[in-house]
């Protein structure tokens, strides 16, 4: 009975460990992409034009009204019907890309209310002190501003960045391999729900824990100098 | 057509919403209890309490509806106890798993929100010879109330959460919307309609929220006022 409990985790471990390393990947670039997305959006939602302004803030309220799946959904079996709407012909989407896409949507909707409030909490002296150097205004802001935001913005976005590496698990339902899929997959094999749900559950936790270590350890990083000089 | 569609997927709406005000319920009993667990200074209790939080938050909430709803099959005894009936119920078990996760988070805020209140708060009542216990029952209340706004927050999210319960086999408002998809394979219209079907009710949700926050923190606004 022992011996056929180890040789099943020994068949069944390596399928595990790639869909975690696809589980990460998938959050991973999620993040890369969510970040450009919210930075986007707090562009668009902060310029000078209300016929931008308005529309940006509207849609950002909309997306995190939305449940997540939805979203997915939304980007998934939408994405082919709009192309063929617009080019006549039918295209099929990948599932990573399509999850990749409305995952970073979901991210940036919630991303880029943490960014503009860091951003807003710079003093405008900043702003002002880059002017006075003769500096202009886009330089002024990935140069100077933007350093200052991370710092203010780095809660908030782990935070978002812990809800985004549970979200993950929301593609499995696209086909993606991730590890909610694989653990699905191992299931039918087995019959054994409750061991196999419940090691991808524990796999979840272990890259939740690991995630919240590296961010504290960022958090340091980056409030170093406010703890002045010792 | 796209009156059909509304029709259709409008079937769901009951299911939701009752999901969401029975499991929120559980939740906010459970999460009240494990607040007071978290405010007693007893290591043991504490630490399992803490435990219970890490794995209902660090978890998707995907996996925890299908570990509540698959997992218990696994085992004989399970299926043979009088629970079964209840376990293998799939409306039952998105309940569970709905309260159980939002009873994780919502311990969370309530205890962030204990952990706020104003240290004098904690001395006048321990100068009034309060036990821990007595201290507790006056000052939970209070902080309950200022932690609201974050609650409503919370409030949303397990409504929004009801979505996944269509994965378990329950038909809600996500649950017509994916059937009605299976047949008609009209993926804009259908999910464009569910989603404005769940964007209403989180607007209606929101505003009736913002009331009730103005209203019952109106005694903070009196405070700042007299300063």
């Amino acid at each position: 009975m022992d011996d056929e409990i180890i040789s099943m985790f020994v068949d069944y471990l390596p399928l595990m460990y790639t869909a975690t390393l696809m589980t990460v990947g998938l959050a991973v670039c999620s993040l890369l992409l969510g970040l450009i997305l919210a930075v986007l959006f707090v562009v668009l939602e902060t310029s000078k034009w209300t016929c931008v302004r308005r529309p940006t803030a509207v849609i950002v309220t909309l997306l995190r009204g939305l449940p997540e799946i939805l979203v997915v959904f939304l980007i998934y079996f939408g994405a082919p019907e709009v192309v063929e709407l617009i080019t006549g012909r039918y295209v099929e989407f990948g599932p990573f890309g399509c999850g990749v896409v409305a995952l970073s949507i979901i991210f940036a909707a919630y991303a880029s209310q943490s960014l503009r409030g860091a951003i807003q909490a710079i003093a405008l002296g900043q702003w002002e002190s880059g002017a006075a150097l003769g500096l202009s205004r886009s330089y002024t802001f990935v140069h100077i501003i933007m350093p200052q935001v991370w710092r203010h913005a780095l809660p908030g976005l782990s935070n978002q960045w812990l809800v985004l590496l549970k979200d993950t698990a929301l593609v499995s339902l696209i086909g993606v391999q991730d590890l909610m899929r694989q653990a699905e997959l191992i299931n039918t094999n087995t019959h054994q729900p409750f061991t196999w749900y419940g090691f991808a559950a524990l796999i979840y936790l272990a890259v939740t824990l690991v995630s919240q270590v590296i961010i504290r350890q960022l958090e340091r990083r980056f409030t170093r100098f406010e703890r002045g000089t010792e | 057509m796209i009156h059909d569609y509304f029709m259709t997927i409008a079937q769901g709406i009951p299911t939701s919403l009752l999901l969401t005000v029975v499991a929120l319920a559980i939740a906010f009993v459970l999460a009240v209890g494990l607040t007071f667990l978290l405010s007693m200074q007893n290591k043991l209790l504490k630490s399992a309490v803490n435990i219970y939080l890490t794995l209902f938050t660090g978890t998707p909430l995907l996996v925890q509806f299908f570990l509540i709803y698959y997992g218990p099959g696994q085992f004989q005894w399970v299926v043979n106890s009088p629970f079964w009936s209840l376990l293998s119920n799939a409306w039952f078990c998105a309940m569970l798993t709905l309260a159980l996760n939002s009873a994780a988070y919502s311990a969370q805020l309530f205890h962030g929100a204990v952990k706020a209140i104003a240290k004098g708060q904690w001395e006048s009542c321990a100068a009034l010879g309060l036990s821990r216990w007595q201290t507790l029952k006056i000052l939970i209340p209070y902080a309950l109330k200022r932690a609201l706004p974050s609650y409503s927050n919370e409030i949303i999210l397990v409504f929004k959460g009801t979505s996944l319960a269509s994965t378990i086999t329950i038909l809600d408002i996500m649950g017509y919307a994916r059937q009605l998809y299976g047949t008609e394979y009209d993926a804009l219209t259908i999910y464009g309609i569910a989603g404005v079907i769940y964007l209403l009710i989180t607007g209606i949700a929101t505003l009736l929220l913002r009331q009730l926050e103005r209203r019952v923190l109106a005694f903070e606004r009196l405070e700042v006022e007299k300063n």
